[in-house]
């Protein structure tokens, strides 16, 4: 069964740099959010078991869209893809319940290996 | 004329996460220096004709009457004088020297020339980072000249009235660096005028090909 997963990010190039990195042949189901109102909303209609989260977006960026995610008790698996490459956005990010983080322009090669790497491929 | 510089959604959205992944290297190289952590903030881009620029700034850094100290480089494309140019301007508003001198450890006496000096520093830092991560993803190498201080602690509007604007319209993209719990609050302008918007475009077009 497809995954379903979930790609938030305020620019559309972004999303589709995203969605052109996602492995060749893993089974996803793709729902795409603009801010991050919308992607906890798909995160609440379970549309987003794994979530690709920019961090900085308009309405919510992906430190709120983590705490909500963490205050809520959603399961989702979270990898933030982000150009905020500051060693401190990664650490609070991965203390808000991150899996892991990828800096932007996003490499296709890096996302599989992070996502090897967990075993999520 | 405005109308063919006008950047259409593609483009501006294009641009907008070109400048988006550029202002996060300049952040951490900002964060390194001051040993902070910097808040970004989505960049914004409009096309503002001259006699509206003063406006717009105001606007952006605070409102009427707000008073700034800047400093202005500019940048254009190494090859030849067609490609793309503009100016990259960084604003501190008035509350900030204290909180930067404060940040950096700095002991003297706040004279304009050790102002000068922290302008001058941040200047640097942020310009090169920032610069250096356009020209990489739109693949053009950038030159720059000297940056010059445009003015200290006076009103925004008056800060680029010392310039003789050659254009009719530009490109603004505002970049706003802020620190947390801190009032230190930095805004950089890029300002790219008439013809090098069309080069720009041309450069935004080639990489939403490339998707």
């Amino acid at each position: 069964m497809s995954i379903p997963l979930l790609i938030c990010d305020d620019s559309a190039m972004a999303r589709k740099q995203v969605k052109r990195a996602i492995p060749d042949g893993w089974d996803v189901e793709i729902t795409l959010a603009t801010n991050g109102v919308e992607g906890i909303e798909a995160i609440r209609s379970g549309k987003g078991e794994m979530v690709f989260l920019d961090l900085t977006m308009p309405e919510l960026d992906g430190y709120g869209v983590l705490e909500k995610v963490k205050a809520e008790g959603h399961k989702s698996i979270i990898i933030v893809i982000s150009a905020d490459i500051q060693p401190e956005a990664r650490e609070r990010v991965m203390g808000l319940g991150a899996l892991d983080f990828v800096k932007k322009p996003i490499d296709g090669k890096k996302l599989t290996e992070v996502l090897n790497k967990y075993g999520l491929l | 004329m405005s109308e063919q510089l006008a950047l259409t959604e593609d483009q501006r959205d294009c641009l907008q996460e070109v400048v988006n992944v550029a202002m996060g290297q300049a952040g951490d190289s900002l964060a390194r220096f001051l040993e902070v952590f910097i808040h970004l903030s989505v960049p914004r881009i409009r096309l503002v004709a001259k006699e509206d620029l003063g406006t717009e700034l105001e606007g952006l850094v605070g409102g009427v009457g707000s008073k700034v100290s800047g400093v202005s480089q500019g940048f254009y494309h190494i090859e030849d004088g067609k490609g793309i140019r503009g100016e990259a301007i960084v604003v501190f508003n008035d509350t900030s020297f204290k909180e930067l001198a404060d940040l950096l450890a700095y002991d003297e006496e706040l004279t304009d020339a050790a102002e000068k000096e922290l302008l001058m520093d941040v200047t640097n830092v942020l310009n090169g980072a920032c610069l250096n991560g356009i020209g990489e993803q739109i693949e053009t190498e950038l030159a720059y000249s000297p940056p010059t201080i445009l003015g200290q602690h006076v009103p925004i509007s008056d800060l680029l009235e010392h310039e003789k604007l050659s254009w009719g319209h530009a490109l603004l993209v505002e970049i706003s660096y802020t620190l947390e719990d801190r009032s230190f609050n930095c805004t950089m302008f890029l300002l790219m005028p008439g013809e090098s918007i069309l080069v720009m475009k041309e450069e935004l077009d080639k990489l939403l090909e490339d998707l």
